[in-house]
């Protein structure tokens, strides 16, 4: 499996040079990949071969080692979940692929798109096939990524770039929250495997930082599949080529959030939190995705708002499951419960249907703009004659979404009432929500689908429209271009007619993995279940839907008014939270990174007086070596007369350079602080070190007057409350380095190295001046270093002095 | 083969010395100097492969036991320092041979770099620490040259800000070295992990402590302690700044690693948690800095500094086995040190490669300014792609190795509890793939608004087969790391490896002192 | 005796670092110098100011005679002098060249790096 993965990474890198080279037929030949994908992950499911094991409910297993000390494995999974997902990514992506090869032909850079979009495929391919944790979580982020560059691909436009981050920046967002999770899931399971994970259910619903992981995990999720409030950044992706949006957006990438969700059921799901999380959120997804999809009135925008509340009935149905679980079994995974299977019934049988008619519509859409040159459903209309073969599709397309029998939308509309109708409680409420949905759909269908190609243009004049041009007369697209369409929407009816084979081999195993059972789950799709409710309702459903579409027009106008509500939703707040943390980084660097140094200096002082004074005040007793008073302080003061005499002649020196008006005196200063230190490395036992003090001392003071005897003197600059406030700072600075030396003075062990350096500086040393011996010797590298530096300030003089900058820019 | 140990001080300083007599002769300059440099790059390898086969290595110079004399030692962490530090060397001297302008040249750049890296090999490789300071100032003082050297405006404004803040680091670490020798009269830093806790002054030893996390914090930018970073490293010439960007700050990051893994581990709860603190605000502040900013080289900069607080993460983590001192933890701990290395080496890798992208950039289009710049990704795929993978491993996206960095981090965070930093870390990661795609949109997605035809950008014929063949110099080592990310990220197990094993020896100070073995006195 | 010491050099420190915070370049560089001069002496002065005697070996002996001071951080604060000598005078060089860009050696008018 991994080599199945592999291979789409390796297409993706030849794509250009293919798709260079064969010119007309790129999208045939490249389209060849995912369909070979396809033909052998069925092989490799064993699933025509009968007795197969991923029909009998089990799993194949592979792994490969990558970083274990991180937990990381190349590990794959192959059971009826991912076996499902795996051939609607490679099936779809074939047909989109061929699709594509049409839809962009003449564009420059049609080889990059090929080979982003093979990136997707594989990594998408990678993250449904993935059982491995952080393997997922690799495949997850590539998939983010892919995606930035292919809703990105038209990039000399703004609004392209500016749509491509936001998916990015809200799907990475909750990608990193979906890591920590899935980290500390893995941890608290004590596996990075998820075929592992699984088995320790009971474990992770009962640990304590379940509600942690869960919401963790599930940000991710939401972001991803764009469920409510997260939901903002899926229409503006339709910048997006329609190829990317038919593949991406509406089969894939946003399934990858509902993906996990049932993967990670039979261990995280079940619990009173989940159902509730879900539900609600999956709920509200549903019925406000698809309210705003009738206020739309661009194709593409139409279909992204409805997906949106088709991925809100994904999320809801995972949620269903859950009901009463916990309370039946306290705690036990929802296998067993009649519930469970109808709700994973349901939402297999919806999430095929959707992704057969939803990629239909979208490429008909591309198809449509395409021939008709608008978008604009108002100006839409009769298209049938011109385009018989997508209408056809469209057709079909329609009628699935719509739920009208015998299309497999009808049969999954069916199982969807069902499972809400088994609700133990908030029937009604869960009932009704997924009727007001249902019937939005077909509305939608309507706009979608039967009105561009079967009704009459409602506007007959364009409106002030400048960048649609004037539309030729359409005509039917190439064969790539409708035979996806085809293909898919008809599979909607087969599926829908005959749906045994399809729900033995492929739904069964599906709901087998989601439930988490040991054994297979018997699935019987039938189209006809007998007069009951649910077939009342969606009767109901079908004729409310019906009526409103046709007076759509009239409504339409009413749904425009609740524009004000659009200001504050959701993608507002991404709006604010932006540039309220810019705002917020542009303060805090200005007040920080303010171009003073002086302000960097302080800022630099005040946190060394703050550490250091903080640590001098935890010392409970300071070891302060000022000793005791002495009895006889004439005495002492006559003794020490010398020494007191140099260090007040180096504080007098010390004071005048800070205080002296003429740059002159102050370099004098400067020299008698230098020649006082001198002093005192000779009073107390340095005489090498007093010398080269006296000669260094001389050389920098000659230095200074060279430098600086002919520069003019410069008033006092800084304000009295500033100097009173740095010479605060500076004392305290002070006074706590003079802190820090008489701690260190009074703190001494004997048994210093130095010992070693008396004891041997003759005998191995052979000199007699112990501190040279040193330098030249014991410590030669410091003194190495020492010239080193001095050679390295001399070039460097040399070159200040020397080098002239250009006038013009370096080249 | 200990005498292995001198080579990466003695090499440089050589090659930059036999330079010096070559300062008429340009071509040869050159080439000696990419000799030099693949030669310590050698050199650098064996070194790591003999450490990671044998343990640590350690050399006694000029034949004095420790502590008397001055001790060489490389454990794992430096073997990787200065293995990164001669790639990272590598690939700048490449890219400098054609972007450095003649006058440059002629007054010691490529000496000077010799230096630089001496320097650095030094820091890396001593065991003393006055002799580490004598090669911090080394390496700054060729530093200072560098950055100053051509003598503009802004290098020259720039450099005065960071004379100013690195002189007085060097300060504090003078007075900090001065007074431990007072307190426990060595300045072996194995010997120093002996004396100190044998002196018995903990309170002392803290102060030191805040000394040196002050010193070398200065020279690692830590928060808030960085302003002379993003006032200077722009100002360079490309080459220099990429050389600085990777560098400089990395080895302020090592002399914290070393000093608070061996000698100042006394009171972990308060320094170390400290240090934990600090991390969070550098990343902090570091990113959003970068998220403000408008031209390419000061994100980057300010990116260094979120990216040290990542680096600082995994040392403060060790502050958990302050209370907490059980097998697990320490398995975490030293995943999180481990970490901290592995993300060093990542790093290095990609800011050298930013810089050096950036230097291009700038070359072609003649700014950096994001909004004057444009279509590369049009114009050059390849080369968009040779940003991608260095911007996108910064970012933390997988398989590259920002990604496998910062998972090593979050997992030893997590399972130390620590989930305040763990947020801050993963909320940062989200700001940093920010700045990213801003740089990748204004400068590579956008349309270029200057409007250069594409025919701009292949003149004369003459002009054009240099110029052609300058870029390929540049862009040679550019994609070098770029694969080099690529591979770090695709094979990280194996590197990872190696990454534990030097936070084991982190953990372990014994393993260091007893390789030096210094004499015990009585 | 050492607090005598340590008091100087607790004022040679605040006489740096209050010049380093001033606006003029001239000070500024003043101010480093006096910061150099203190951590060399504060190295001394840590080391202990226990002697007077030099630790130099006579003629005929094989060590110092007894109570000599302290030759390790009297080395160290030789190579520390002169590293320092090496940087003051770049950084002086520095400051002159800067003055000449600028025009001026107020420090507040250098911030075009860094806004």
């Amino acid at each position: 499996m991994f080599l199945l993965v592999l291979a789409g990474f390796l297409v993706a890198a030849i794509a250009p040079g293919v798709e260079r080279v064969t010119g007309r037929l790129a999208g045939v030949v490249l389209a060849a990949a995912p369909l070979t994908l396809f033909a052998m992950l069925l092989r490799r499911a064993e699933l025509l071969e009968p007795g197969g094991r991923i029909e009998a409910g089990g799993a194949i297993r592979e792994t490969l080692h990558w970083a274990p000390q991180l937990g990381a494995q190349l590990s794959f999974r192959l059971d009826g979940l991912s076996l499902l997902f795996a051939l609607l990514i490679t099936g779809i992506g074939g047909l989109i692929t061929l699709y594509a090869g049409s839809y962009l032909q003449g564009h420059p850079a049609r080889g990059r798109f090929f080979a982003w979009l093979m990136v997707f495929m594989a990594s998408m391919l990678g993250l449904v096939l993935a059982d491995n944790v952080i393997s997922l979580i690799v495949f997850w982020e590539l998939t983010s990524i892919s995606s930035y560059f292919l809703i990105g691909f038209d990039h000399a436009r703004e609004a392209a770039r500016r749509a491509a981050l936001q998916a990015l920046l809200t799907t990475s967002a909750g990608g990193l929250a979906m890591l920590a999770g899935l980290v500390v899931m893995a941890v608290a399971g004590g596996s990075w495997e998820i075929s592992e994970l699984l088995e320790q259910g009971e474990t992770l619903r009962g640990h304590s930082l379940y509600p942690a992981m869960l919401l963790l995990i599930l940000a991710g999720c939401f972001t991803k599949s764009a469920q409510f409030p997260f939901h903002y950044w899926l229409p503006n992706a339709m910048e997006a080529p329609t190829p990317v949006s038919a593949y991406l957006h509406s089969s894939t990438m946003v399934k990858a959030g509902i993906y996990l969700m049932a993967r990670l059921s039979p261990a995280l799901g079940g619990t009173q939190l989940w159902f509730a999380i879900l539900a609600i959120v999956g709920g509200a997804t549903m019925v406000i995705g698809a309210y705003l999809a009738i206020r739309q009135t661009y194709l593409k925008r139409i279909l992204a708002y409805s997906t949106i509340s088709a991925l809100g009935v994904l999320t809801f149905l995972l949620g269903l499951g859950a009901a009463g679980g916990e309370a039946a079994a306290g705690g036990a995974a929802p296998v067993e419960t009649e519930i469970a299977v109808y709700a994973a019934q349901a939402f297999t049988v919806f999430l095929l249907a959707h992704a057969f008619y939803k990629a239909t519509l979208f490429l008909i859409a591309g198809s449509v703009t395409h021939a008709a040159g608008t978008a604009d459903v108002r100006r839409l209309g009769g298209l049938a004659k011109a385009m018989p073969l997508t209408a056809l599709a469209a057709g079909l397309a329609a009628f699935s979404m719509a739920g009208f029998p015998p299309s497999f939308g009808f049969l999954s509309k069916e199982l969807l009432l069902e499972a809400t109708l088994k609700q133990p409680s908030l029937a009604i409420l869960t009932t009704a929500a997924a009727l007001l949905g249902g019937i939005l759909f077909i509305v939608v269908s309507g706009l979608v689908a039967f009105g561009p190609f079967f009704g009459r243009r409602q506007t007959e004049s364009p409106p002030a429209d400048a960048s649609s041009p004037t539309e030729a007369s359409p005509h039917e697209v190439s064969f790539p271009m409708w035979i996806g369409p085809l293909l898919l929407g008809g599979a909607g009816l087969v599926c829908g007619v005959l749906p045994h084979g399809i729900g033995e081999h492929v739904v069964a195993p599906a709901v087998t993995a989601v439930l988490g059972a040991d054994q297979l789950v018997p699935i019987e799709l039938a189209l006809w279940h007998g007069f009951n409710l649910p077939l009342l309702l969606s009767t109901i459903a079908i004729l409310t839907g019906v009526g409103l579409y046709v007076l759509h027009p009239q409504v339409s106008r009413l749904l425009q008014s609740g524009d004000a509500a659009h200001r504050f939703g959701p993608e507002a707040w991404y709006h604010g939270g932006l540039e309220g943390l810019l705002a917020v980084a542009r303060w805090q660097t200005g007040l920080l990174q303010n171009g003073s140094l002086r302000a960097y200096l302080r800022t630099v002082l005040l946190t060394a007086i703050g550490l250091l004074g903080w640590t001098l005040l935890r010392v409970d007793s300071l070891p302060l070596g000022i000793g005791p008073w002495p009895e006889k302080p004439e005495e002492w003061f006559y003794a020490n007369s010398y020494r007191l005499a140099v260090a007040g002649m180096i504080l007098l020196g010390a004071v005048g350079a800070v205080h002296s008006g003429s740059r002159l005196t102050a370099i004098a200063s400067l020299g008698v602080v230098g020649y006082g230190v001198a002093l005192i490395y000779a009073l107390y036992g340095a005489p090498d070190l007093a010398m080269t003090q006296f000669v260094v001392e001389t050389l920098t003071v000659l230095l200074f007057v060279f430098v600086f005897y002919y520069l003019p003197n410069s008033p006092r600059q800084s304000t009295p409350a500033h100097r009173l406030r740095d010479l605060l700072i500076a004392v305290a600075a002070g006074a706590v380095m003079s802190l820090l030396v008489l701690v260190a003075a009074r703190v001494q062990i004997d048994g210093r190295i130095s010992g070693y350096f008396a004891a041997n500086s003759v005998d191995v040393g052979h000199g007699r001046n112990v501190v040279n011996v040193i330098l030249v010797d014991f410590r030669a590298l410091d003194t190495l270093g020492e010239i080193t530096v001095l050679a390295v300030s001399a070039l460097g003089v040399l070159a200040l002095l020397k080098l002239r900058p250009r006038r013009e820019k370096l080249s | 083969m200990n005498w292995l140990l001198t080579l990466p001080i003695l090499l440089p300083m050589l090659v930059a010395s036999g330079m010096m007599l070559l300062r008429r002769r340009p071509m040869a300059q050159r080439l000696v100097s990419v000799l030099g440099m693949l030669g310590l790059l050698a050199t650098a390898i064996t070194l790591l492969v003999t450490v990671y086969r044998d343990g640590v290595l350690a050399i006694q110079l000029g034949g004095y036991a420790a502590p008397y004399g001055i001790s060489l030692v490389a454990d794992l962490l430096a073997a990787i320092m200065v293995l990164l530090a001669a790639m990272k060397g590598t690939a700048v001297v490449i890219y400098s041979t054609v972007s450095i302008d003649a006058e440059r040249e002629a007054y010691g750049y490529h000496p000077l770099l010799h230096v630089l890296l001496m320097g650095v090999c030094g820091a890396f490789l001593t065991g003393d620490l006055f002799n580490l300071y004598v090669f911090f100032e080394v390496l700054l003082m060729s530093s200072f040259v560098l950055l100053t050297l051509g003598g503009e405006r802004g290098q020259v404004e720039g450099a005065i800000k960071y004379v100013t803040l690195n002189l007085i680091s060097s300060a504090l670490f003078l007075a900090g070295a001065g007074i431990l020798y007072g307190v426990t009269g060595t300045l072996n830093m194995a010997d120093l992990a002996i004396k100190l806790p044998a002196a018995g002054q903990p309170q002392v030893a803290n102060m030191l402590a805040m000394i040196f996390l002050l010193a070398f914090g200065i020279k690692a930018a830590i928060f808030p302690l960085f302003f002379w970073l993003p006032a200077s490293y722009h100002t360079a010439p490309a080459a220099i700044s990429a050389i600085f960007a990777g560098l400089l700050t990395k080895v302020g990051v090592y002399a914290l690693l070393r000093v608070f893994t061996l000698v100042f581990v006394h009171d972990i709860g308060f320094t170390h948690g400290l240090i934990l603190m600090l991390a969070g605000f550098t990343m902090v502040t570091g990113v959003l800095g970068a998220a403000v900013q408008s031209e390419f080289r000061r994100i980057l900069s300010f990116h260094i500094i979120s990216q040290i607080g990542y680096m600082l993460m995994g040392l403060g983590l060790m502050v958990v086995l302050a209370w907490s001192d059980t097998e697990a933890t320490r398995a975490a701990v030293t995943m999180g040190l481990g970490a901290t290395v592995f993300y060093i080496a990542h790093h290095i890798v990609v800011k050298t490669n930013l810089f050096l992208v950036s230097g291009v950039v700038e070359r072609l289009q003649g700014t950096g300014r994001l909004d004057s710049l444009g279509g590369f990704y049009a114009s050059r795929p390849v080369f968009s792609l040779l940003f991608l993978v260095p911007a996108l491993s910064l970012a933390g996206i997988p398989p590259l190795s920002g990604f496998w960095a910062k998972l090593a981090l979050v997992q030893a965070g997590l399972r130390l509890e620590q989930y305040g930093i763990v947020a801050i870390a993963l909320a940062v990661g989200v700001l940093t793939l920010f700045s990213m795609t801003k740089i990748w949109a204004a400068v590579f997605w956008a349309p270029d608004p200057a409007e250069r035809p594409a025919s701009e950008e292949r003149p004369a014929s003459e002009e054009r087969l240099s110029k052609e063949k300058g870029l390929a110099m540049m862009i040679g080592p550019i994609a070098g790391l770029a694969g080099i990310t690529l591979l770090i990220g695709l094979a990280a197990g194996p590197i990872f490896e190696v990454a534990m094993q030097s936070g084991v020896q982190l953990l372990n100070p014994q393993i260091y002192i007893d390789a030096v073995h210094p004499v015990v006195s009585e | 005796m050492e607090w005598i010491i340590s008091i100087v050099v607790g004022g040679l420190y605040a006489a740096g670092f209050y010049l380093l915070m001033r606006r003029s370049l001239v000070k500024v560089v003043i101010g480093l110098v006096l910061l150099s001069q203190a951590a060399n002496l504060l190295i001394f002065t840590a080391g202990g100011l226990r002697s007077s005697q030099a630790p130099l070996v006579p003629e005929g002996a094989k060590v110092p005679p007894e109570g000599f001071a302290d030759p390790l951080p009297q080395a160290l604060i030789l190579t520390a002098i002169v590293i320092g000598f090496g940087v003051i005078a770049f950084t002086l060089a520095l400051f002159q060249v800067a003055y000449k860009r600028v025009g001026t050696d107020d420090l507040d008018q250098m911030n075009s790096t860094d806004t």
